[in-house]
């Protein structure tokens, strides 16, 4: 059992109340627990920021933070890969989870809002690439950067609300997203001069940068 | 699913390039001439393929999409999308011809997208070709 596992009990019996009184907020933390809803709505608002600047020297510094960013989703998701080869613990709604209260109660919210996913659930990858997206934008442009914390936030609480991770997964996902755009940015993408450069010129070459 | 996923944000993408467009000055990449007709475009685009997509009651299921194949559909997807907006609105303005094509200043791999302030993409391309076709022409002479 992970630490902090308790608090799945608290939030999935919260759910299963909302089901009964509120039905159409669970719709919504459906929709937001989904695996596409909220990286996908991410990766459209990173290609408005590719785009939207109308001075040349402001919106390369922009891209720029933009291929940080994507880089950064790349590299995290490769560590979190590398951290899977070891599974901690199952599920909070696997059978194999010793504590049987929690499971119960995380396998009904599973149930009710999302699906029983099979991959392992430490760390958590929504968290990682979410914050990992959202801390190599910040760098660049502080409000896109608040917005995609905020859109992370969002998908990683409905994650913890759904019962398909534990708040441990959640907090070391988000923490190695951060740690990891935040060297991509200021570390790496730096020393790899001119390699981003050339990438960038090959961009506008194809009048996509 | 794949092919679902593919179209959603194939579909997001064209509405994000016609919205980022405006702020931009990217009249290359616009289908309208007005800014507000070309946003309210944009986001109905956007709303609707979303609304398309998140409607459907099977979302939440397990699927066969997984992160790598996200990934690279992601990408093919936005690429797709953006060719398809870089020739319709080609093709747009040269039939409207609204805003006559103005020569490109600088050459093409240093301007970028910023040919699109000017001109559309087939327009870009055109006389950057001219442009090197000149430049090849003086060389020899």
């Amino acid at each position: 059992m992970p630490p902090l596992a308790g608090w799945t009990l608290s939030i999935t019996e919260a759910l299963e109340v909302v089901e009964e009184n509120v039905p159409v907020l669970n719709d919504i933390m459906s929709l937001l627990v989904s695996d596409f809803f909220i990286p996908v709505l991410i990766s459209l608002f990173m290609l408005g920021i590719w785009l939207y600047h109308p001075d040349p020297a402001q919106r390369e510094y922009l891209q720029r933070h933009v291929m940080n960013a994507a880089v950064a989703i790349g590299i995290s998701t490769l560590v979190v890969t590398i951290i899977n080869v070891h599974p901690f613990w199952p599920r909070p709604f696997d059978p194999a989870l010793a504590d049987a209260v929690i499971q119960q109660s995380a396998f009904r919210a599973s149930d009710i809002i999302f699906y029983h996913t099979h991959d392992p659930t430490f760390p958590s990858n929504g968290a990682t690439i979410s914050f990992a997206a959202a801390t190599g934008i910040w760098l660049g442009h502080r409000k896109a950067g608040l917005f995609i914390f905020f859109l992370a936030f969002l998908w990683s609480f409905a994650r913890f609300y759904g019962g398909v991770h534990f708040f441990v997964d959640i907090l070391t996902g988000a923490f190695i997203g951060v740690l990891t755009a935040l060297l991509i940015s200021k570390v790496f993408m730096p020393r790899t001069e001119p390699c981003p450069t050339w990438a960038l010129n090959a961009c506008r070459f194809l009048y996509i940068a | 699913m794949a092919l679902d996923y593919f179209l959603l944000v194939f579909i997001g993408s064209i509405g994000v390039y016609q919205i980022a467009s405006i702020p931009a000055g990217l009249r290359g990449l616009w289908f309208f001439g007005q800014p507000v007709l070309q946003c309210l475009f944009g986001i109905a685009v956007i709303v609707s393929g979303f609304a398309w997509f998140f409607t459907d009651e099977n979302r939440n299921f397990q699927h066969t999409v997984e992160g790598a194949q996200q990934l690279g559909l992601f990408l093919i997807s936005i690429i797709a999308a953006y060719v398809f907006t870089a020739v319709l609105a080609s093709i747009i303005q040269a039939k409207v011809d609204f805003r006559p094509e103005e020569p490109v200043e600088g050459k093409q791999h240093e301007e970028g997208i910023e040919t699109f302030k000017t001109t559309t993409l087939l327009g870009g391309i055109l006389t950057s070709m001219k442009k090197q076709r000149k430049d090849r022409k003086e060389v020899e002479d």
